[in-house]
């Protein structure tokens, strides 16, 4: 069997009172585009936090290709590449600057980035602002240099924690074809987003979290199998939750 | 791999970048006020002050001018470094990156030292204009500035990591450092101090910092420099060893 791309066993995450994550298991296998819906606060960014490196977890195990993320890091971290839902990047840097450090911190060596970086100019459309402050970019463009960084080192895996938050109908369509192009090369590709139909577009497995714990976790197929949208699916889940049913 | 040196040293040329981007106040600002310093207290009022322990007072001063720069400037570069990584979050870069603890904390340490000698190399440059600014023993000098300002990058960590606030991140340098390096003996020598107040100059760590470079500049000594060698080792051991350990922890640099 092949190693999974992630796999998560019983993460558990706790901030103060609130238990931010409740024994989240889940594997996404290599080459799935793997969507995880849920509403604000569930613990999608949480989750996120614990595979990357950006946050500490209290319980549980999660590998990389087979590889600890707390035990193997310098390892596990090379196969992921995160675009994050709130920018966090050097405001004052430019483009070319904080594509070029990011490479730099893993390992690449400056011809390697200087190449990566050409490609990912032209691929997302950045070489026209390559020497403009992170600060000067308009939205899309700030979320464009998300993806690029992420793709930097040429990870196996990328996490896009709500990768067209906030992006217009242009941007979201060019990252669409960008993610379905790199999914069709092989790569892993771990989806958040509140647009449902952007899950139901791309996603070939979903998995939904509410309140910490995971409530579904499914192929697209199985999950719309009866007709229903994956929007309708996610409504009933929380409309179970409101009402306080142990899904 | 057990060592990112590509991704350390990518961490330094990042850290540096930011500091030179700003370089009118990290390094103009200390340069210039330097300037005022061994102009008017140095040169002018100096003169009228004449001889400290048989070396002229600009002479006597200046080692003082020095080392408040360095341990400012090395200071100032960790803590804010840290605090505006927190406070912008790009902190996140380095925690996705393939970097240990121990890379993150030689890193910071590499860039505070770094700054802390570019100033002083820059104080040391105005003091030629107006005096001879010898080192007398070339190693103790350089022993004295690395070493120092290896306290103060160790001490700008844990304030980049305790401050939550810009007041907070300002605090130290107004109320610590600017004042027990005055009080350490920087404009005067300690037998100008009335008796009693000689004994609380010996328990200010900063009056040894400055004795001790102040000795590898001229000669002239008033401390035991046994006693702060020592403290400035045990200084970064503990210091050392409370950041690497909140690292570790990931305190308020992991959510």
């Amino acid at each position: 069997m092949d190693i999974p791309a992630i796999e998560i066993k019983n993460l558990t995450k706790r901030y103060g009172e609130k238990m931010a994550v409740n024994g989240v298991s889940l594997q996404v296998k290599k080459g799935e585009f793997f969507g995880f819906l849920g509403p604000n606060g569930a613990g999608k960014t949480t989750t996120i936090n614990s595979i990357t490196g950006i946050g500490k977890f209290d319980s549980g195990e999660i590998k990389v290709f087979g590889l600890d993320v707390v035990k193997d890091y310098r390892e596990a971290r090379r196969k992921i590449g995160l675009s994050p839902q709130e920018f966090n990047v050097d405001f004052f840097g430019t483009v070319r600057n904080v594509l070029d450090f990011y490479g730099g911190y893993f390992g690449m060596r400056k011809a390697e980035r200087k190449e990566r970086m050409e490609y990912l100019f032209e691929k997302l459309g950045l070489a026209p602002y390559a020497d403009k402050q992170f600060r000067a970019l308009s939205g899309g463009f700030k979320r464009r240099l998300m993806l690029a960084r992420a793709m930097m080192h040429d990870p196996e895996i990328l996490i896009l924690d709500e990768p067209t938050a906030g992006a217009d109908v242009e941007l979201r369509r060019d990252l669409w074809l960008i993610l379905d192009e790199l999914n069709k090369q092989g790569k892993t590709i771990f989806l958040t987003t509140h647009y449902l139909e952007e899950a139901e577009k791309l996603c070939g497995r979903i998995g939904i979290i509410f309140n910490g714990k995971i409530v579904a976790l499914e192929s697209k197929e199985e999950l719309i199998k009866d007709g229903k949208r994956i929007e309708d699916h996610y409504l009933h889940y929380a409309e179970l939750e409101r009402n306080g049913a142990n899904v | 791999m057990k060592f990112n040196p590509i991704g350390l040293y990518t961490f330094i040329r990042q850290e540096i970048q930011r500091f030179l981007r700003v370089g009118q106040q990290t390094l103009f600002t200390p340069w210039v006020t330097a300037l005022l310093y061994i102009f008017i207290f140095g040169e002018i009022v100096g003169r009228r002050i004449g001889n400290i322990d048989g070396v002229s007072y600009i002479d006597f001063v200046i080692p003082g001018l020095l080392m408040m720069n360095v341990m400012q400037s090395s200071f100032g570069q960790t803590s804010s470094s840290l605090y505006f990584k927190r406070f912008a979050r790009h902190i996140e870069e380095i925690l996705t990156a393939p970097l240990s603890y121990l890379e993150m904390i030689i890193g910071h340490l590499a860039a505070g030292i770094l700054r802390g000698v570019i100033v002083g190399a820059g104080v040391y440059v105005l003091a030629l204009l107006f005096t001879v600014a010898t080192v007398s023993h070339l190693g103790l000098f350089i022993f004295y500035v690395i070493s120092v300002s290896t306290v103060f990058s160790l001490a700008g960590l844990l304030i980049g990591i305790w401050a939550d606030d810009f007041e907070k991140l300002a605090l130290p340098a107004t109320y610590i450092i600017m004042p027990l390096t005055f009080l350490g003996g920087l404009f005067n020598s300690i037998h100008m101090l009335p008796e009693k107040f000689q004994f609380f100059v010996r328990l200010n760590p900063f009056f040894y910092f400055v004795d001790g470079l102040r000795y590898s500049m001229i000669g002239v000594s008033e401390s035991n420099r046994f006693v702060g060698a020592f403290l400035i080792s045990t200084l970064i051991l503990v210091l050392g060893f409370w950041v690497w350990n909140l690292f570790k922890k990931g305190y308020k640099i992991r959510t």
